[in-house]
């Protein structure tokens, strides 16, 4: 018992025990609701319910209208569990940074690549959460809806979008890291 | 009601998951990209190991059907990969990391993050009728598996990406396939 909460308390498991927990996660949400995990599109029934409020003549098309339409769907109560579940991970390791100095720019390797300017950080994790949204959209899903999702269904959606993900990002690596790659 | 308390609950361990398995830190992503730490790799991989061994065992008993599948629309889910794979090596998340990051209490994941989701969801939407239907018709072959498209026995096709999978665990830990981190 006593391994098994130190283990709990781990910064870091290892990556196949997580991703036993994961994989169980998955299969239950297909067993219990019939649904599969994702987040993406929870972010476009937020998008659309903030949207129609601000916007209204805007955000009055086919999209909103039939394809997502804005509320707080499984997804969005799923994508508020995601954020408690990343609390929680990191209260029982001690590494939560609310409150903490280094909160606003978190990442060690990011700052010795970019510098310590946080703004740099937030401009950069902007436009990158931008094209990531775009690009699920495209796709069809994100890492979890598509990759995670699709490729337990054996979708082959999954894994094309998967070539991709990974051709790119070692691309883009590559470009931002240059010598230090 | 009842389902909205099953994907909170679902949820907070889906969380903790990316969590533990660091996938809420920026290095953690990129270094899958740099080849210098391929633990996202693994942990995805078993995720899918895992759950595709319950879901078609589940199936074959006749105790679930299955959802909506992900369509396959063959240029489109390569785009959509192409570029999403920029905006990972970019900002270190993806959706699901960064709400997971955001509880945490990083604010360079709460902020600029969630909101850029929200401006690219409210973006997307607004365009999705100029750029969707285009490219979804492209080589598209619907809501499919491969067992079913391939004639495939799910009980081996499962296997075989099993196998598959530990291969690749092997080739990373064991033959080098993984750089050395120069930072």
């Amino acid at each position: 018992m006593k391994r098994i909460i130190n283990y709990i308390r781990k910064d870091e498991w290892s990556p196949y025990i997580a991703g036993i927990l994961l994989g169980i996660v998955g299969v239950l949400a297909v067993w219990l609701s019939n649904s599969l995990l994702g987040a993406s599109g929870a972010f476009e029934n937020i998008a659309g319910l903030i949207g129609t409020k601000v916007a209204p003549t805007l955000f009055d098309n086919t999209y909103f209208k039939y394809v997502m339409p804005p509320g707080i769907t499984w997804g969005v109560a799923l994508l508020v569990g995601v954020f408690f579940g990343g609390m929680i991970g990191a209260a029982t390791s001690g590494t939560l940074k609310w409150g903490k100095k280094d909160a606003a720019n978190s990442d060690e390797q990011w700052k010795s690549i970019f510098g310590q300017q946080t703004w740099k950080r937030w401009v950069l994790a902007f436009v990158g959460a931008i094209i990531l949204e775009y690009a699920a959209g495209i796709a069809g899903g994100c890492t979890s809806g598509l990759a995670i999702s699709g490729g337990m269904l054996l979708a082959p959606s999954a894994f094309l979008f998967i070539a991709g993900m990974f051709a790119s990002g070692i691309v883009t690596a590559l470009i931002i890291y240059r010598r230090r790659y | 009601m009842n389902t909205y308390i099953i994907a909170l609950f679902l949820g907070v361990f889906f969380g903790f998951s990316l969590n533990k398995a660091g996938l809420t830190k920026y290095h953690k992503i990129v270094n899958v990209f740099r080849l210098t730490d391929m633990a996202v790799l693994k942990f995805m991989m078993t995720a899918l190991i895992v759950s595709m061994s319950g879901l078609y065992l589940l199936r074959g008993l006749g105790l679930v059907t299955f959802p909506n599948v992900p369509a396959t629309y063959v240029v489109g889910n390569i785009v959509g990969g192409l570029i999403f794979g920029v905006g990972m090596a970019l900002s270190g998340y993806c959706p699901g990391t960064c709400a997971a990051g955001s509880g945490e209490g990083k604010l360079d994941y709460l902020i600029p993050g969630l909101l850029g989701f929200l401006v690219g969801a409210g973006i997307y939407g607004l365009t999705y009728q100029y750029v969707f239907p285009v490219i979804s018709k492209i080589a598209n072959i619907g809501n499919v598996v491969i067992p079913d498209i391939w004639n495939l026995s799910p009980f081996l096709t499962v296997v075989f990406f099993a196998l598959l999978s530990m291969f690749l665990f092997y080739l990373i830990d064991r033959a080098g396939l993984q750089r050395k981190n120069k930072m």
